[in-house]
């Protein structure tokens, strides 16, 4: 029994020293190729104009700034480009943000909205609808309009920037957020913008 | 049958201009059309990359082609009149044409999918109207053929038809920055 006690020591001890390797090695790895988690420093405002809010999410070389926009407004976009009516009221029925995405690093950066989901209230994660996504309804429906929405990839170097609509399929009011993640010199972070809200369905009047 | 079409067409136009109206009136697209500031960076490809030929009409229905400005340090900018940046940029595109146009350099804003008479209603409400080369990418093909993604984005071609620098988003373009790296490229 004394062997045996020793031998559960010994491994004990052997696993610990695994562990402890595992998580030195894993640390490493991260840091050099892995994923990094950020803080984002974020803002809210709202558009005394409008009444509608806007949120700004600065992170480490990136900055994303959502702005809801109104379901009417969505409407008279699409329309005004011709699309048919059934689309129009698909992506209108959408939560849309006008959205403005920043290198603010002096290195280049790489996204994929792909990567990106929205978590709803309900703690459910969900994937962002792609412009490429999108694209390929569009074509099947005889729409060859590709611009407004945000490109799905890019490459961004200092200074570059973009913008273009994000789509969220969640009802009107809807709270949420959005976790969404960046690459710098090959190295990902992931951040989480909370606190977000689609806009109603039209503006209160005041 | 052509008059029911002009009168829907016409209602319809009607109606666009309403909401529109309304929307703006409501603040909700000014809300969308609040910028960040334009900064001033383009960046140099690591490689001079050739750039796509093209021919595209004017606001005259003239053609134009890329090889006709060979010899001349070419600002392309692909743009569209409902894209806030574009707006915001055009100005300094054209402070930029005035004071470089010449011999050696000019600039091309090739519209995406819109029509002469609705970018003409466009340029009209500018302060200063712009006198640069405006061509019509209808179907996009030639954006595509430059893999832009977004609008506005921006190349600085040189003399000798290669793309040297490019920009995503809105720039100054008339900033001593942006200045400089075109004399460069026109003294080359």
């Amino acid at each position: 029994m004394p062997d045996n006690r020793r031998l559960l020591q010994y491994a004990t001890m052997n696993n610990r020293r695994i562990n402890y390797l595992s998580l030195a090695a894993f640390a490493l790895v991260l840091a050099m190729f892995g994923n990094i988690t950020n803080a984002a420093n974020i803002t809210a405002q709202k558009n005394e104009d409008s009444g509608l809010y806007s949120w700004v999410a600065e992170s480490e070389g990136f900055s994303i700034e959502l702005i809801q926009l109104l379901p009417d407004f969505i409407r008279a976009i699409y329309m005004s480009h011709g699309f048919p009516g059934t689309e129009v009221d698909e992506i209108a029925g959408y939560c849309v943000f006008g959205t403005i995405i920043k290198n603010t690093s002096q290195q280049q950066l790489d996204y994929d909205v792909a990567n990106w989901y929205f978590t709803d209230k309900h703690g459910n994660n969900h994937p962002v609808k792609t412009k490429t996504q999108w694209l390929e309804q569009w074509r099947k429906a005889g729409v060859t309009f590709s611009w407004t929405l945000l490109p799905d990839k890019g490459t961004f170097y200092q200074g570059d920037w973009q913008q273009g609509f994000t789509t969220i399929k969640l009802p009107r009011d809807s709270e949420f957020s959005l976790t969404y993640k960046w690459s710098i010199n090959n190295i990902e972070h992931t951040d989480t913008f909370e606190g977000l809200r689609c806009a109603p369905e039209q503006l209160s009047e005041q | 049958m052509h008059l029911n079409n002009y009168l829907n067409n016409k209602f319809l136009s009607l109606s666009l201009l309403a909401i529109f109206s309304s929307l703006i009136a409501l603040g909700a697209y000014a809300a969308w059309d609040v910028q960040p500031k334009l900064g001033y960076n383009l960046t140099p490809l690591p490689r001079p990359i050739p750039a796509p030929g093209f021919t595209l009409e004017d606001m005259d229905e003239e053609n134009h082609s890329l090889k006709d400005f060979h010899g001349k340090v070419v600002l392309l900018n692909f743009w569209a009149t409902w894209c806030p940046p574009c707006r915001r940029e055009m100005p300094s595109m054209e402070r930029l044409y005035q004071k470089l146009n010449g011999e050696n350099f000019t600039v091309i804003a090739i519209n995406q999918m819109e029509d002469g008479d609705h970018v003409f209603a466009y340029t009209g409400q500018l302060e200063v109207d712009p006198t640069f080369t405006i061509l019509f990418d209808k179907d996009s093909k030639v954006s595509n053929s430059y893999r832009v993604s977004g609008l506005p984005t921006t190349y600085l071609i040189d003399k000798q038809g290669n793309i040297r620098y490019r920009a995503i988003g809105g720039r100054e373009f008339d900033h001593p920055e942006v200045e400089k790296q075109i004399m460069q490229l026109m003294q080359e």
